[in-house]
């Protein structure tokens, strides 16, 4: 289905300038359309600039530079007032007169840094629940509930567990032994650090709103829900269980749908994504592959025994495969993709060859429906959890 | 953010600028305390980083709202009121300014020119950035980005002072956030 596109809404869409129903349109059409998605993606890029924009200083002489000006215009200017008082009549009147400057100044300071901070962003924090236990932000146990601010980690022990209220855009579910770091939140990106542990999380919010940060990798959410460990040595498990997660490091990126998983490996980066039907030999052979770097001489057999074990929807892990082999090996990779969804008009075997990315885009739209009905889950999704909010706003 | 404004609005307001209007001078410094940053900062980025003309058009500025000021009668938001004059006379001294430069030269940019030693720090060498090609909008892209970034205003209050409609200055902000993304895609690293 087609929706108008949302381009010329996306900078008050980011900005809260929308009403909650256009608000709503907009995140609907960003799940569905990937060119408004990378104008989403531009105009986030130009907030964030021009949030460095800094308020410079007037230079500190602009007063006495103006002093004299102002009293020449003064000697001019008709009189309204039955008292005209000069610029300077006593010591008090000085003193009073900074004390005034000073206590406006500050006042102004403050309520400068809170109007500049939008109404969606309350205190640059999270709420935390307790769930079991007693959870810890920093040094402190929490009771009931709890803040969790800009730097500041939350830590489960064995016995606690914990939930966390992402601002009005989802929920992170903290399971226990797991330590987590609120790093950013703000309109355009909200971002946790997972050091280890596990965590679920179910975001309704648009694309790339929300991150994780892991040792291996950052996943930054495409709605809706999954979850993500980290073991000991850093190495973690993502598992999507509904619309699309993206794991990326560097310039290597993994796009995980929902069945699907992924793994990562500190200083490799994301592995290659794999539905977690496919069969063991599958699983085992693409880990050998992602992370086993000793075995270049068996690498061939290996790949042949995963693309002998690829099933039609497989073709998730062979795709991002074509990027992560050379040579025969990608021709082999291409041959097996093919065999499943031949390549549509203006994809030739030369241009995927050489990882065209249009062509390999263009691929990856023919295979996306046997990975998953994409548009209808993640709108589906989309619209249950804004009943969802609408109605929890209701109440 | 509106309650913050109307408690600065209620300071200016009440103590501050009925003194102004009777020609008290003490107030008239605490109401150029308030907005002498805010001014200037505008002034900067409208002159290319300029900022000896971004000296002289602030003083133009509050010598002007010393006379001036008698007229506010409040029908609009004062803030509404000053930005108004801010901005017009921004695009004023630019379009006089402009008659003595050659077709096709624009305003000179001296924010380069200067190496402070704080630029090696990563933060200031993307806001310096930001500042420039900010300042390389046109007009009507970096005025709504300077009320939006620099006086934290909202589109409505943007809408009010440039004189146009609330759908216009999402539009403009739109497109200078587009802008600036373009030219500087490359520090994507460094923001995101």
């Amino acid at each position: 289905m087609f929706s108008k596109h949302v381009t010329k809404d996306l900078s008050a869409y980011c900005q809260g300038e929308l009403t909650s129903e256009e608000s709503r349109q907009v995140a609907e059409h960003l799940i569905s359309c990937t060119k408004c998605r990378e104008k989403f993606e531009e105009i986030k890029l130009g907030i964030k600039l021009a949030e460095q924009l800094p308020q410079l200083s007037a230079p500190s002489d602009l007063w006495q530079q103006l002093r004299p000006l102002l009293e020449n215009q003064q000697d001019v200017r008709p009189q309204t007032a039955t008292r005209t008082k000069s610029f300077v009549t006593s010591w008090q009147t000085q003193f009073a007169t900074i004390a005034t400057i000073v206590l406006v100044i500050t006042s102004l300071g403050i309520l400068w840094r809170y109007r500049s901070r939008p109404a969606s962003v309350p205190q640059g924090s999270w709420e935390v629940a307790r769930v079991d236990g007693t959870p810890k932000i920093g040094a402190t146990g929490i009771s009931n509930k709890g803040n969790l601010a800009v730097g500041q980690w939350l830590e489960t022990d064995a016995n606690s567990r914990a939930q966390i209220a992402v601002e009005s855009i989802g929920q992170v579910e903290i399971d226990p032994n797991t330590r987590v770091r609120l790093l950013q939140t703000q309109p355009t990106e909200h971002r946790l650090e997972l050091a280890h542990g596990k965590m679920s999380a179910r975001i309704w919010a648009p694309p790339r709103l929300f991150f994780v940060d892991t040792p291996s990798a950052v996943a930054a959410d495409l709605g809706c829900a999954y979850t993500l460990e980290v073991d000991d040595a850093g190495a973690s498990l993502l598992r999507v269980t509904a619309g699309w997660v993206a794991l990326e490091l560097k310039d290597r990126e993994s796009m995980v749908p929902a069945g699907a998983a992924c793994q990562t490996r500190r200083g490799i980066g994301p592995g290659t994504p794999y539905f977690e039907d496919a069969s063991e030999n599958f699983r085992q052979s693409l880990a050998k592959i992602d992370f086993d770097q000793n075995m270049p001489a068996t690498r061939r057999a290996t790949l042949d025994a995963l693309i002998a074990e690829s099933r039609k929807r497989d073709t998730l892990t062979l795709w991002h495969l074509l990027a992560r082999v050379e040579g025969n090996d990608r021709v082999r990779v291409y041959e097996a993709i093919a065999g499943f969804v031949p390549p549509p008009e203006g994809v030739s075997r030369e241009g995927v060859m050489q990882l065209d990315q249009q062509m390999l885009q263009l691929w990856r739209d023919k295979l996306e429906p046997s990975w998953s009905d994409r548009t209808a889950v993640s709108k589906a999704m989309a619209e249950a959890f804004w009943r969802l909010r609408t109605g929890s706003e209701e109440r | 953010m509106e309650q913050a404004a109307a408690m600065t609005q209620q300071i200016i307001d009440g103590r501050v600028i009925v003194a102004c209007q009777q020609g008290d001078s003490e107030a008239f410094r605490l109401l150029f305390e308030a907005y002498k940053d805010k001014v200037f900062s505008i002034a900067v980025y409208s002159f290319g980083g300029d900022r000896s003309v971004a000296d002289d058009v602030t003083q133009q500025i509050f010598l002007k709202l010393f006379t001036a000021i008698r007229k506010f009668r409040g029908e609009a938001e004062f803030t509404t009121w000053l930005y108004r004059m801010v901005v017009n006379a921004c695009l004023d001294e630019r379009r006089r300014r402009r008659r003595f430069l050659p077709w096709g030269e624009t305003m000179p940019s001296k924010i380069g020119e200067k190496k402070p030693q704080e630029k090696q720090y990563a933060r200031l060498e993307i806001a310096e950035a930001v500042r420039v090609a900010i300042s390389e909008l046109k007009p009507k892209f970096r005025l709504p980005i300077l009320l939006k970034y620099v006086e934290g205003m909202s589109y409505e209050e943007i809408a009010n002072v440039m004189g146009c409609a609330k759908g216009t200055v999402a539009s403009r902000l739109n497109r200078g956030h587009s802008e600036l993304a373009r030219r500087l895609a490359h520090l994507r690293g460094e923001v995101s």
